[in-house]
């Protein structure tokens, strides 16, 4: 497990599949290799009245830890990341008097994997309760763990296949933990942040 | 010698003329009158020609002659050592044994000559795992010094070098008795594992943190093989058998200056990655970071 880094690619008047298309070819012109699918969603639960003050939990699952499910608790005044067992989806079913699952807002990235050298790159075509978003880009860098020390060189590798569209500054996410030694859920909190902006965002054309 | 060998030469060299002209004797017998005598006189021109073609012979026998007369007979029988016994051997299967001897007599001349230019050859490069000296009192010292030294020097000489990098963190296992097996941990960026003979390294491989201790098995990651190999090219670079604490000091400073594996630009492109690598190569000396084809 290496530092991940999570960006928007801008789709700029372009289908979501023409976007997609684009990036395979330049990645593949580099000399990367298509490895599988991936696959990353998110649902999210609202606690119900009865329960007081109103919490979130956001259930994520991601196919690089296919025995895992991820979910981000926010209190309010709290953020409380948790990884648990595939049981906790079952937990969450158990759970619906109490967290109601807002059906319209099931996130979810898919796409082709790419593997080149040290890098895994995964191109996700964003999807908001069936309608689509944008596309995020995802590059994993697997033989570093501290963002702060393999960032220039990650930097580097994105303007190499998306060009300028790549921001001078890590994602806001990561930048409190550049010290830190890189853990799986910190992919999915960047997913999230991601998800979060795309949920606000008006719909795109498909 | 030189002179026996030339008379010998010369004798060999009239004896080659003397058969030929005696050939060319019997070539002119054999086919009789030719188209080219003519037609009159034809038997005078040949009579001729054969007359003439004996003279030379006659000369050529008395070149023989005294080329062999000019020679110095040997003193006495060859002595041919032991090997003399190989003549009375009676068995069929055996009576070629002289011939092979002979010829594997030749082979080890040979060998001896190319040995010795390789030995010359190589006494410029400076690449020696082993070193060797003519004098046998110095090189059992030595020996002594490097392979079969005691655990509490080794040691010592592992926590020397644990003082001396803050960021390397060792831990040391002694599966053999008393070479030991360590662990050093590079900050947070990778981890060696460096197997001692003595007090000389033996093995270096290089792997990611997270992967497992095994010494034989290499990293998963492309860059972590690279920097593996370029260990093993500085592991050589430093081994110097006469001060082995030194050359295990200068190599685990060199491998220090890994802990910007991810972090520094190649020195002269400027550039992170190069075929999607780091700048995976040290300097030996100036420790600057260069990628592989950069260097």
């Amino acid at each position: 497990m290496g530092v991940t880094v999570l960006q928007q690619f801008p789709t700029e008047n372009r289908t979501g599949p023409s976007t997609i298309e684009l990036l395979s070819k330049r990645i593949s012109a580099l000399g990367a290799l298509q490895q599988g699918q991936f696959l990353v969603d998110c649902e999210t639960f609202t606690s119900c009245a009865a329960l007081g003050h109103q919490r979130t939990v956001h259930v994520l699952h991601n196919s690089e830890q296919p025995a895992t499910v991820f979910s981000i608790l926010e209190t309010g005044q709290k953020t409380i990341p948790l990884a648990t067992d595939g049981l906790f989806d079952l937990l969450m079913m158990k759970m619906s008097g109490f967290y109601s699952s807002k059906k319209q807002t099931k996130a979810e990235s898919k796409g082709p994997r790419y593997e080149i050298g040290d890098f895994c790159v995964k191109l996700g075509t964003v999807t908001v309760s069936q309608n689509f978003r944008g596309v995020l880009v995802e590059v994993e860098y697997r033989p570093c763990v501290v963002p702060a020390m393999c960032w220039e060189l990650m930097r580097e590798f994105l303007q190499g296949f998306l060009g300028s569209s790549v921001p001078a500054t890590p994602p806001p996410y990561l930048q409190n933990r550049m010290q830190e030694l890189y853990t799986p859920i910190d992919t999915i909190h960047q997913y999230l942040e991601q998800f979060t902006i795309f949920r606000k965002a008006p719909g795109l054309r498909p | 010698m030189e002179r026996d060998i030339e008379q010998l030469n010369s004798a060999l060299n009239s004896i080659k003329t003397l058969r030929s002209n005696v050939r060319r004797v019997f070539e002119s017998v054999s086919n009789g009158l030719r188209a080219d005598h003519g037609e009159d006189g034809k038997e005078n021109k040949f009579i001729h020609e054969l007359q003439e073609l004996l003279t030379t012979v006659n000369n050529n026998l008395r070149d023989v002659e005294s080329a062999v007369g000019n020679l110095t007979p040997p003193p006495g029988p060859f002595n041919l050592g032991s090997t003399a016994f190989l003549g009375q051997e009676t068995t069929q299967e055996r009576q070629a044994l002289y011939g092979q001897l002979v010829n594997s007599y030749k082979w080890t001349d040979k060998v001896r000559e190319y040995s010795a230019l390789a030995g010359n050859i190589l006494q410029t490069n400076s690449f020696n795992k082993t070193y060797k000296t003519f004098s046998t009192t110095k090189r059992r010292k030595t020996q002594t010094s490097n392979h079969n030294v005691s655990p509490e020097v080794i040691e010592n000489l592992i926590t020397n070098i644990d003082r001396l990098f803050p960021d390397v963190t060792i831990t040391a296992s002694r599966p053999f008795l008393p070479n030991p097996v360590i662990q050093a941990c590079l900050g947070r960026v990778l981890k060696a594992i460096i197997a001692f003979k003595g007090l000389m390294i033996e093995w270096v491989v290089v792997k990611a943190l997270s992967e497992s201790n095994d010494l034989w098995a290499e990293s998963r990651y492309k860059v972590f093989k690279k920097v593996t190999e370029n260990c093993h090219a500085a592991m050589c670079h430093f081994h110097s058998p006469m001060m082995p604490e030194l050359a295990v000091k200068s190599f685990m400073h060199w491998f220090h200056s890994y802990n910007t594996l991810f972090s520094a630009p190649c020195k002269r492109c400027g550039n992170h990655l190069l075929g999607n690598l780091p700048p995976t190569w040290r300097d030996l000396r100036t420790l600057e970071p260069y990628h592989e084809e950069c260097k």
